[in-house]
């Protein structure tokens, strides 16, 4: 420690006009021991031995100084560190104090803790020096001034060149597809011009660039009868005498014709009359079983008859033979038979003829048949599903409900249901009933026991 | 020997049908989404003429569609908005379960719809195609803008048919093509003549919907989807080939806003609005050819039927009506301005109208009711019937059968072409007899000079009606022709003659042509060989015979002018 203190001195005194902060360093002096004797060849014992502690002891001081004062004392000039007592003012102080006093209470202090917090040293704090530096500064400085040539002579660099050349985002695509029903939709020449297509169609349609092309088949309709059939004259609101009661007459034998239909059915339906028990049945049921009758001898006889006929008697070799003859002989007679008769036809030519001819003329007539038929088929309804197509009713108005005047006429049927059925008449739809409501599970009445006390 | 054993039902109609389910199955979609898809795409479905083989050997009745078709529909995009929209609504439901209702505010905003634009280009190739199909997108979207707002359909189809249907009328009165209208006891029949296409379309009452119950209106409003978007691409290229703005604005209430427009626009009383301001339309004339023989007179007649076009095209220009309120406005307006009529209605009735009853230039008031109580005596009152009369007669009628209060002749469906020697009805006897200029005489007269007509000279018959005539009729018609071909070259007079419609005496002209058919017609039968000749004399027998019968029953009732007879008792009452 004595060596320490010793060499702090001289550490000092090395320093001219340094002038120590501490002065406890006078007191520590008279503690020197003997100096120790060690080997210093190793870097063990240079770290161990060597005593730096003058060294540090210095530097702190310096430090201290530095943070105290804001620079070594000994460079200090003299005003800054003495003045000349000329012994106290006493008018001056006065005021001040006064003025204290109420600044105490008029302005606000610092807290204590930002006084704590403040920064106490006086020794600045160090410059970071990269922050007033730019890397590559020089570059960029270049590439600059370079931008700033091309820019005057209008070429624009290739990031700028980029963003003009995107495509615009396509509104389309984000925008909602209005729906088909609004009202104020917006409509266009939709058979104007065309673009015409350069790429491989093959190409296009595989990348999904173009619809597949609709069969020319699709476009035929389905029935050829037109879309608006007009009423029959007698319909008129006004009608003719005449066409109104043809049209009444088509009315009426359409009702005919479904009345028959329904009695067919019900007498179908009817139960027979030799089903129905008479008085007679009645008794022979009551007896059945009764009485003994005499049915089984008959089958008996039936029997034995049967069984006569079965057995037969073996034929004979002169039997055998005359049928023999008889055979050939008939059949030389057939074929002598058939030969007259081609002689013959020979003088038959005429009657003949005409039959082919009358042949003729059926065939011809039923191709001529089947070809309407046909032609009435193209317009008639197809069975097309589960039901087949049922007519709506003949709209008329009866003699005495046709109006005046076109104020009082009451329209007759519904044109929204004319609609559908012509659709259904021209195949367009298939004919289908309204779905009935079917309760899935049974429904259960029970009665409620408050409802039963009272009851 | 052998090789694989034949399968049943790989091969032939078996393979070519595909019942519905598989069908559905196959695309993936429910039964109403197929259903819808079917309807869009025009895919329609079809019946075997062999059911059992291709049904497998079953018997059971089932609905067919042919295999093509349905991979014809795996390509539709359609398809796959169809399977989204499914998705949506199942996540919809769920975040409603949920309670979550920012999602489905979200999902909402997502909502998955489709265009049927393509679908009508694929159908419709060209525009004459999609005019040709035009009839029942026609009627069914006058059907449903006649629709009160009951939950049946969405109001906003009901508002866009509405609008659809007014475009529709605005074009076919500015471009003059109605032709025939028809008051039955169902609707009201119209047909137009657009672009050479004849239309006709079914418009019901107003107020006249009970909602029948076995109606599906499910397909019903598929089908009306599909056509309300052809029907409005018709729509934009009709006006484009008469230079009208589409969407159509009223000329003079421009700065109106954008309903009250509507509305004008649905009154029928205004112009329409055109992209280039032609003071006039000019007349296309037919392109005269130096011509010969036959051609020449197919021109002639050609020319003639355009002429007589024009005529009833400017029917009612000049005349000036006024509406009262108990007569249907719509179908009066649409009509009356399609000839190029003024009309005009009470105020308090509807927008549009553009004077008063007390003007007095208004030359005709449409009325139905029994009588009026303050009449303006330099205007004639009458009933409706008489516009559509005088529309189907191509000319304006007598307005003295039509009087207030007077009993109506009966309306004869113009839709009907009577057939030689079929009856017609005295009515329409008579309204022919004035179309040839003839001056309506006394009934009983002009019933007996038919006759005679008919009994002295069978080749007058057939001029004067306007008829189809019957198949053995034409051939022989044709053989006429062939015959008498060098004589008629040499009789005819020169091809520039002045047209009898033109001159002033009428009748004479007339006459002196159909003389001259006969006289030709009469030497071409001197020229038939016997076999034909003798044809010709059986067909002129048969139609003799049914002339007779026809004047027979034309005789013999007294007719009465309302039948009150109830003939036949019948149930659906």
């Amino acid at each position: 420690m004595m060596a320490a203190v010793k060499r702090l001195k001289r550490v000092a005194a090395l320093q001219p006009g340094f002038i120590s902060f501490k002065s406890s360093a006078e007191s520590d002096d008279l503690n020197s021991g003997r100096r120790k004797r060690v080997n210093k060849n190793k870097k063990k014992n240079w770290n161990k031995h060597s005593d730096i502690q003058d060294v540090e002891e210095f530097l702190d001081d310096v430090r201290l100084q530095e943070r105290a004062t804001g620079g070594l004392i000994s460079e200090k000039p003299d005003d800054s560190l003495f003045f000349v007592d000329i012994g106290e003012q006493k008018k001056s102080v006065r005021p001040e104090v006064q003025e204290r006093k109420k600044g105490k209470k008029s302005k606000s202090r610092p807290l204590r803790i930002d006084l704590i917090l403040q920064h106490d040293s006086l020794v600045p704090p160090p410059k970071d020096v990269l922050a007033y530096q730019q890397p590559n500064a020089k570059k960029l400085r270049r590439i600059a001034e370079n931008a700033e040539k091309l820019a005057a002579m209008g070429v624009l660099p290739r990031r700028q060149k980029r963003l003009l050349n995107r495509r615009p985002a396509t509104k389309t695509s984000k925008a909602k597809t209005a729906a088909n029903n609004f009202p104020d939709r917006p409509y266009y020449d939709l058979w104007g011009g065309e673009a015409k297509e350069t790429a491989d169609p093959y190409y296009l349609e595989q990348t999904g660039k173009r619809r597949v092309k609709r069969p020319e088949k699709l476009n035929a309709k389905p029935s050829i009868l037109p879309a608006v059939e007009v009423i029959a004259p007698g319909g008129s609101y006004n009608p003719d005498f005449f066409s109104h009661q043809a049209l009444l007459l088509e009315a009426h034998e359409v009702e005919v014709k479904r009345e028959r239909a329904e009695l067919r059915l019900e007498r179908q339906l009817a139960v027979k009359r030799e089903d129905t028990a008479t008085e007679e049945t009645v008794f022979q049921e009551l007896v059945e079983g009764l009485v003994e009758e005499e049915e089984e001898e008959q089958e008996e006889e039936e029997d034995v008859s049967i069984r006569g006929g079965l057995q037969q008697e073996k034929k004979t070799e002169k039997e055998r033979k005359r049928e023999r003859a008889d055979k050939i002989k008939s059949q030389q007679k057939q074929a002598a038979r058939v030969f007259t008769d081609k002689k013959q036809q020979l003088f038959q030519l005429r009657s003949i003829q005409a039959t082919l001819k009358r042949r003729e003329q059926r065939t011809r007539e039923r191709v001529a048949q089947r070809k309407a038929n046909q032609e009435a088929e193209k317009s008639m309804p197809r069975r097309l599903g589960k039901l087949k197509f049922q007519a709506q009713d003949l709209e008329i108005q009866l003699s005495d409900e046709i109006p005046g005047s076109l104020r009082t006429l009451r329209p007759e049927g519904s044109v929204l249901k004319d609609r559908f059925k012509s659709m259904q008449k021209r195949n367009m739809i298939e004919p289908r009933e309204r779905a009935k409501f079917k309760r899935r599970l049974k429904v259960k009445y029970v009665e409620k026991r408050a409802f039963r006390e009272i009851t | 020997m052998g090789g694989l054993q034949k399968k049943k039902y790989e091969r032939g109609s078996a393979t070519n049908y595909i019942t519905r389910n598989k069908a559905r199955k196959k695309l993936q979609l429910s039964l109403a989404d197929f259903r819808r898809l079917c309807i869009l795409k025009g895919i329609y479905p079809h019946e075997p003429k062999h059911k059992k083989k291709v049904n497998k050997g079953s018997t059971a009745p089932r609905t067919f569609y042919l295999f093509k078709d349905i991979r014809f529909l795996l390509h539709e995009p359609i398809v796959r908005k169809f399977r989204e929209y499914k998705v949506f609504v199942r996540k919809l439901r769920k975040a409603y379960g949920k309670a979550e209702w920012t999602g489905v505010e979200r999902l909402r905003d997502n909502k998955p719809g489709y265009k049927l634009d393509h679908i009508i280009k694929e159908r419709y190739p060209t525009f004459i195609d999609a005019l040709r199909d035009i009839d029942d997108a026609l009627s069914m979207c006058f059907l449903f803008s006649t629709f009160a707002r009951t939950g049946k359909c969405h109001v906003q189809t009901i508002t866009l048919c509405r609008r659809l249907t007014v475009e529709w009328m605005n074009y076919v009165v500015t471009s003059r093509s109605l032709r025939k209208v028809f008051l039955s006891i169902k609707g009201i029949y119209y047909q137009a003549e657009v672009l050479g296409q004849l239309i006709t379309w079914l418009v019901p009452y107003q107020f006249a919907h009970d909602h029948p119950t076995d109606v599906d209106y499910r397909v019903m409003a598929t089908f009306t989807e599909m056509y309300t978007t052809l029907f409005g691409f018709i729509n934009f290229r009709l006006y484009q080939t008469l230079n009208l703005v589409y969407p159509p604005k009223v000329t003079q209430y421009l700065d109106l806003t954008f309903s009250c427009a509507q509305q004008k626009l649905s009154a029928l009383s205004a112009s329409l609005a055109r992209v280039v301001a032609t003071a006039e339309e000019e007349e296309n004339q037919l392109d005269l050819f130096p011509t010969e023989g036959e051609d020449q007179e197919n021109m002639q007649a050609r020319e003639k039927e355009q002429k007589e076009q024009e005529a009833q095209k400017r029917l009612f220009e000049g005349l000036k009506f006024f509406l009262n309120r108990e007569v249907p406005r719509e179908s009066l307006a649409f009509i009356l301005r399609c000839f190029g009529a003024e009309v005009s209605w009470d105020k308090s009735l509807c927008i549009g109208g553009t004077y008063e009853v007390t003007d007095e230039t208004i030359t005709h008031q449409i009325v139905d009711r029994p009588d009026m109580d303050k009449q303006y005596i330099n205007r004639y009152y009458i009933q409706p019937q008489w516009v559509f009369d005088s529309v189907n007669a191509q000319m304006r009628l007598p307005v003295e059968d039509y009087f207030l209060g007077t009993t109506l002749p009966p309306h004869l469906s113009p839709f009907v072409e009577e057939k030689d020697g079929d009856y017609v009805p005295p009515e329409k006897l008579k309204l022919m007899a004035l179309q040839r200029g003839e001056k309506p005489v006394q009934e009983d007269e002009e019933e007996e000079d038919e006759e005679e007509e008919e009994e002295d000279d069978d080749e007058e018959e057939d001029d004067d009606v306007d008829d189809e005539e019957l198949t053995e009729e034409k051939n022989l018609k044709k053989l006429e022709g062939t015959r008498a071909q060098g004589k008629t070259l040499a009789v005819k007079v020169t091809p520039g003659k002045v047209k009898p419609w033109e001159t002033g005496s009428v009748g004479n002209k007339v006459r002196l042509e159909q003389e001259e058919k006969a006289e030709e017609k009469r030497l071409a039968i001197m020229m038939m060989k016997k076999k034909e000749k003798y044809l010709y004399d059986k067909i002129m027998f048969g139609k003799k015979r049914t002339t007779r019968e026809v004047s027979s029953l034309r005789c013999a009732p007294a007719k009465p002018t309302r039948p009150s007879l109830r003939p036949f008792a019948c149930r659906w009452r």
